[in-house]
């Protein structure tokens, strides 16, 4: 039998949560980023590596909504009505962060308050929406805590107290306790020991699984890249240079830029 | 409320009627109404100088003598008493440059100027109440910056001031915070209630009286209007709760009042008395006694000075979200006028924490 | 029968930007079908490309061109055109890729590592648990390893974890390359009897065996990679 027609692609889900066209960001005459445009699914895990200055966090920035692009549009779908992220108030973008996105920073301390103990830090969100039962909101905080491996007995300890990987953890359940939909990492395992970052990995890509999330993570680690992710956008000078399924990627880059990337690391 | 111009002859020639002057009379009334307009948010005023420092109740003598007139009646009292150092110099500032009656007895007055007390005889439709508010801004310990708590206002995000009693029972086993309660004002913004007691956060709520709050450091203006709702923030689980006492009023007996310990001997004597000193001897009037009247008229010890109150809840002392430079501000006076401080730090004066 | 594979005029070429762009090229005009039941094997010398074109076949490399169309759900869906998310699903639920190595992830046990496949395919946890134990013994993996990550397994015993994780529940099309390199003779017949029920299951294999009586006792048909070289 002889196959016809064809079919390139599959319709999986009716539209992709994040829709991203034109991203451009300028610094005066220095590009920040250029011309970014690309659709994300919901449960898709994107990366976006890149050396430093190679414009990654300054389109991740943009994405979040925490800068303002030179031009370009972001449409999110999570809700009932699409949402074009840069011409929505400011209150609904403040409420979009506390309840369907979430950021993880790569400095907890950015992302937590250092004061309040880690049960207070994980039900801030659930408060947030309005959540007004101590024992509820306790019972959540606690359970996070344990799927982040943290011991439920911590619960009342503040993140001064906590290691450095222990903080980040803190920081993850803190965000995905409001159940997101899309979560920014901000290189989530810079900063950490190896051992550790071996662990946060694989706590991620549990939760990533388990909780259908949509990612986008920054990251200048290819072995981190090849973990978590199912696409990759590799950046240089601003411009988006190749991108594809991450393993494509890795194993068979095209631009020269990212077969030095590649050559350069062993083993990923 | 009466708003009129200067009235003619006998003000003291060098003041202007109430101190003020009518421009920033006026300023002050378009304050008050926009705050009364809506409930619970803060308005900037342009607050000015007055013949004492900022901090120690010039946002309430303003807001007062911004609606003060001839026919009014005013009450002051400080930390429940008319007889304190603050009270009495306060309605001796506005029987000088407003013509004023003055009162000490609540029924009587029009406006009531308070620090730290709502009266206990319920108030009234027509009475307007002023407090003198040391820190406007319920969410400021939580969150430094001004610009954010007005967002935080603006769009009622108000998960964190959640948090922070959360954070109370998580570490007490209660909301610890016992003055200067949190509450939400018509079902909209989150409002300082000033430093009184909790306690006597109910009276607020459907009040038939006009409230009116001024911060004169802060330069910030809110309001209650008549018949507004006033809740105590607080979990389902927790619900909030005013305090209470084993025992009855030493004076009057009564047992529905605030009531202050008081220290009455140097062997570690102590007493349980009303802090609404006019609530008291109206009730002692009234033929009310408590267990320790005698004792305590015998050893003079009826006309309490409120310099020997102690502290009652020191747990206030270990707040985490307590910003420790505004503790121990460089405007303290110093225990001597320590009754007219007004930094919020502690209901009690005299004794430092 | 259905054909699973349908490959049509695929080139393939490496350029190496970073070394004066070299290109260099591994095979041009490659043809072939492969239907379910069927087991093709690919033949040639070391270097002729095999491994690049199971690769191709399974999306991770990128022809220079071509087509590729993979019968997914009963549809036909081109591999080198499909976008990501299409091609991870071909992947999850149609197209199987059994290497030589398994790629170790951090803290998770072999038992989970095996019971994953059938779990991302709906299975409750205990039917995944049942037949992944029954796998693993089956490849006789110590039962003390299977509660441990296998990163600090022998190569033949990831190996064997590697070769139950594919076979515990076969893809319609199972892309197998050099899987009985390090195993011994009876772990190599339990393999050989794996790919032969998947096979008569309705799996259409294409491999790579470099082991001449493995390649023997699987392959209904061969193809020889060298035909395609371009010189």
């Amino acid at each position: 039998m002889t196959l016809h027609a064809t079919f390139p692609d599959t319709a999986l889900e009716p539209a992709p949560l994040l829709s991203v066209a034109g991203i451009s960001r300028f610094y005066g005459e220095r590009i920040g980023c250029a011309d970014v445009s690309f659709d994300l699914w919901p449960g898709e895990v994107l990366g976006i590596v890149g050396e430093s200055g190679s414009g990654k966090s300054t389109l991740l920035r943009c994405l979040a909504g925490i800068d303002k692009p030179d031009a370009g549009e972001v449409l999110f779908r999570g809700g009932p009505a699409p949402l074009d992220i840069y011409s929505v108030s400011e209150q609904e973008r403040r409420r979009l962060m506390r309840t369907a996105w979430g950021i993880v920073h790569q400095n907890p301390r950015d992302g937590l308050r250092m004061d309040v103990t880690a049960g207070g830090n994980v039900g801030e969100r659930l408060m947030d929406r309005g959540d007004r039962h101590y024992g509820a909101i306790r019972e959540r905080a606690l359970d996070w805590l344990q799927r982040v491996e943290i011991a439920g007995a911590r619960i009342d300890d503040r993140p001064r107290q906590f290691s450095g990987g222990m903080q980040q953890r803190l920081q993850i359940a803190r965000v995905l306790v409001s159940e997101p939909r899309l979560v920014f990492m901000d290189e989530p395992t810079g900063g950490l020991d190896v051992s550790v970052q071996a662990r946060l990995l694989d706590l991620l890509r549990v939760l990533v699984r388990d909780l259908g999330l949509a990612a986008i993570i920054v990251t200048h680690d290819l072995a981190v890249a090849r973990l978590l992710t199912d696409r990759l956008m590799v950046m240089k000078d601003g411009h988006v240079v190749e991108q594809g399924l991450t393993d494509q990627v890795l194993d068979d880059p095209h631009h020269a830029y990212t077969q030095l990337l590649t050559s350069a690391v062993l083993g990923v | 409320m009466t708003m009129h111009q200067m009235p003619a002859g006998d003000t003291k020639p060098a003041y202007n009627y109430a101190y003020l002057d009518e421009q920033t009379k006026r300023m002050i009334r378009r304050a008050l109404l926009k705050a009364v307009a809506v409930p619970g948010y803060q308005v900037p005023f342009g607050s000015r100088e007055m013949p004492l420092a900022r901090g120690w109740g010039t946002g309430g003598i303003q807001v007062t003598a911004a609606i003060i007139g001839p026919a009014d009646t005013l009450k002051v009292i400080d930390q429940g008493a008319d007889d304190t150092t603050n009270a009495v110099s306060i309605r001796k500032f506005f029987e000088r440059t407003a013509d004023a009656r003055t009162t000490e007895a609540t029924e009587e007055a029009t406006i009531i100027q308070t620090r730290h007390r709502i009266p206990e005889a319920p108030l009234k439709a027509g009475q307007v109440m002023v407090y003198q508010v040391p820190m406007p801004e319920p969410l400021r310990r939580l969150e430094p910056r001004e610009a954010e708590t007005r967002k935080m206002h603006a769009w009622a995000e108000y998960g964190l001031m959640q948090v922070k009693l959360y954070e109370d029972i998580a570490r007490y086993g209660e909301i610890t915070k016992t003055y200067d309660y949190p509450v939400m004002v018509n079902g909209r913004y989150v409002m300082a209630p000033s430093p009184i007691p909790k306690f006597d956060n109910p009276k607020m709520h459907m009040s038939p009286a006009l409230q009116l709050f001024g911060a004169g450091r802060e330069k910030r203006i809110y309001a209650l209007p008549p018949h507004t709702s006033v809740k105590s923030l607080d979990f389902e689980d927790h619900p909030f709760r005013i305090q209470s006492w084993t025992e009855p009023c030493g004076l009057c007996g009564a047992s529905d009042s605030y009531l202050d310990e008081v220290v009455i001997d140097d062997r570690g004597g102590r007493m349980f008395v009303c802090s609404d000193s006019h609530h008291c001897e109206t009730r002692r009037e009234a033929g009310h006694r408590g267990t320790m009247l005698g004792d305590a008229t015998a050893s003079g010890f009826v006309d309490l000075s409120p310099s020997t109150v102690i502290p009652g809840d020191r747990r206030e002392a270990r707040d985490p979200f307590r910003n420790p430079t505004e503790q121990g501000s460089g405007m303290d006076p110093g225990s001597a006028v320590g009754s007219a401080r007004d930094d919020g730090a502690d209901m009690q004066t005299g004794v430092k924490s | 029968m259905t054909t699973m594979i349908q490959v049509e005029n695929v080139a393939k070429s490496f350029t190496l930007h970073n070394q004066g762009g070299v290109n260099l090229p591994v095979f041009d005009e490659v043809n072939f079908e492969v239907a379910a039941g069927e087991a093709l094997v690919l033949a040639g010398a070391s270097g002729a490309g095999k491994s690049s074109l199971l690769r191709i076949l399974y999306g991770n490399y990128r022809p220079t061109r071509g087509s590729i169309r993979i019968t997914h759900a009963g549809r036909p869906v081109d591999i080198v055109s499909a976008v990501p998310r299409t091609v991870l699903d071909v992947r999850r639920r149609t197209l199987g890729f059994v290497s030589q190595f398994l790629r170790v992830i951090p803290r998770v046990s072999a038992l989970d590592i095996v019971r994953d496949p059938l779990l991302a395919r709906g299975a409750t946890p205990e039917t995944a648990t049942e037949k992944a134990r029954a796998m693993l013994a089956r490849l006789n993996l110590p039962e003390r390893l299977w509660s441990l990550a296998p990163a600090t397994f022998s190569g033949g015993e990831q190996q064997r974890v590697n070769i139950a994780r594919s076979f515990v529940d076969p893809s319609p099309i199972m892309l197998i390359d050099e899987p009985t390199a390090s195993l011994d003779a009876a772990n190599r017949d339990v393999v050989v009897a794996l790919i032969a029920e998947a096979r008569a299951a309705g799996s259409a294999i294409v491999g790579i065996f470099h082991d001449e009586a493995v390649r023997e006792k699987v392959a209904t048909r061969y193809l020889d990679i060298t035909a395609f070289r371009k010189a």
